[in-house]
């Protein structure tokens, strides 16, 4: 039984670290905008938002990837659902420039730096 | 053969698309990003974590493992204990079983040299611009893969007659109510003779988050049909049926227009990767010191066998055989080299064009599809010649 509990708490605790060492590693803000707060909710929930700010896409675009994301279960109100459309082809349109990702380090040069 | 004029027109290829490149987030220059075991790999997303390998790298035949590029649809097992763990070989089989790693590894061990490449590298240059994770050049590498052939792990099974397809299941951890990601492939490739259930890349146990303790490889085709962290092993009477299989991964039957969907009925399932070659020196927006320049890359062609590779320097005007490297095996990528003097300092554009044993080469364009897979449009990169 001891052993049982033990056990139990080092699994919590692998959880605990694992979900605090995904947690401290920084993903980019969305862009401001009176969406910002909806869209980090439904959408960072499952997947950061490096995902989002990669794309380029026409209104229809991301209106066929809202649609769906919400069937996969990204929490989106029915109300929220254009206002949501519009804030990411606005600032993620075909017209905006493309985004520039960040590479891994070596754990090495990171203690350099 | 492609008009100087016609590639000229179309200068809008990777590399040209890479170096024209605006930072607009002062963030990303400032990375503290450390994933161990993957070192200087271009972050596409972290959560799913999803690597691409920068082509500079693919200067040796095989890639280290700290370089081979990262795709994820989920969010990989949070926790997996070799020890424990377990693939069930299930479905139209006489004697259902499971295996551990330490099973895996009495069944004879088969080594295949893979070039194994993501369907969507190359999405990012589709024009218009479609969805997903935007790959530009690096969701590729090649690896020694080893570990027991598929078809003996199935034959201690007893595989029934009814078994036509193959599906593999991870552990991959589903967020929402997205589809697990499941996919199978045909009886016939199964039970190819490289066809693995592989526990090791480049000799070492394979890395984490490329599917360790055991990923199925399926040699010279997409990515996708690897499935990584196997759980199940199930063989069925006919093709999956999931998300994965349909729609996702399925190409046009036939071209269509840019921006235009396909009619589902219209499809078929991407599985082979098609004839391509990547440029990886000189670098894209780079300035050459020398009039002597060395051009290198890789060249591959999915099950069939590059043939040769061709490079021009002058716009598409003129094109030179490149050296193939000597390293080969069936389904690996050729090492590929051209010494090119430029005649003056000046802008040159350098582009690279392969062609297989059955005389398929390169588009001067990506062929548009909806989700932007196998892009396998010339390469080229724009430098800067200051002798």
């Amino acid at each position: 039984m001891c052993r049982h509990r033990i056990a139990i708490g080092i699994a919590i605790g692998y959880c605990l670290v694992a979900a605090l060492w995904a947690q401290s590693v920084p993903a980019p803000e969305l862009p401001e905008g009176t969406t910002k707060a909806k869209a980090t909710t439904a959408c960072t929930e499952c997947h950061d938002s490096r995902i989002i700010l990669q794309q380029r896409l026409s209104k229809a675009a991301w209106t066929k990837e809202v649609d769906k994301m919400t069937k996969w279960g990204a929490l989106v109100d029915a109300q929220d659902r254009d206002a949501l459309i519009d804030y990411l082809s606005s600032n993620f349109g075909v017209d905006k420039p493309e985004y520039v990702p960040d590479r891994t380090r070596s754990a090495e040069s990171k203690h350099k730096k | 053969m492609i008009s100087r004029r016609h590639f000229l027109k179309n200068l809008s290829g990777a590399a040209l698309a890479a170096s024209a490149a605006t930072p607009i987030l002062g963030w990303a220059a400032d990375s503290p990003l450390v994933i161990p075991g993957k070192e200087d790999l271009i972050v596409r997303s972290y959560r799913f974590l999803d690597l691409e390998t920068p082509v500079e790298s693919f200067h040796t035949w095989l890639t280290p493992a700290e370089h081979f590029f990262v795709r994820n649809h989920m969010h990989e097992p949070s926790t997996l204990d070799a020890k424990d763990w377990k693939v069930n070989i299930t479905g139209e089989v006489e004697r259902p079983y499971a295996l551990s790693l330490a099973e895996l590894g009495k069944f004879p061990t088969h080594s295949v040299v893979n070039t194994l490449e993501c369907a969507g590298n190359g999405r990012a240059f589709q024009n218009p611009k479609v969805p997903g994770v935007q790959w530009q050049r690096g969701a590729v590498g090649t690896g020694r893969f080893s570990g027991p052939r598929l078809r003996d792990i199935l034959d201690r099974a007893g595989l029934k007659g009814t078994g036509k397809h193959v599906m593999f299941r991870g552990l991959d951890e589903v967020p929402g109510k997205v589809p697990p990601f499941i996919r199978s492939i045909p009886i016939e490739k199964a039970l190819d003779a490289d066809t693995l259930v592989a526990t090791h890349l480049n000799g070492a146990p394979l890395p984490k988050h490329n599917g360790f303790p055991a990923r199925a490889l399926t040699p010279g085709w997409i990515g996708a049909a690897s499935c990584k962290w196997l759980a199940e092993i199930k063989v069925l009477n006919k093709e999956f049926e999931g998300n994965f299989m349909n729609p996702a991964y399925r190409m046009p039957n036939q071209p269509i227009k840019p921006g235009e969907a396909a009619k589902p009925e219209d499809t078929h399932p991407v599985t082979a990767l098609d004839i391509k070659s990547l440029i990886s020196s000189p670098a894209g927006g780079s300035t050459a010191r020398s009039l002597a320049i060395q051009v290198q890359g890789v060249a591959w062609a999915g099950e069939n066998n590059v043939e040769r590779v061709d490079v021009s320097t002058d716009g598409g005007n003129s094109w030179h055989a490149a050296e193939l490297g000597r390293d080969q095996a069936r389904y690996a990528w050729r090492l590929f080299s051209y010494r090119w003097k430029a005649p003056t300092s000046g802008d040159y554009t350098i582009a690279c064009r392969a062609t297989d044993n059955k005389g398929r080469t390169q588009p001067a364009n990506p062929v548009w599809n909806p989700s932007g897979y196998l892009n396998n449009a010339i390469d080229q990169v724009k430098i800067h010649v200051q002798a």
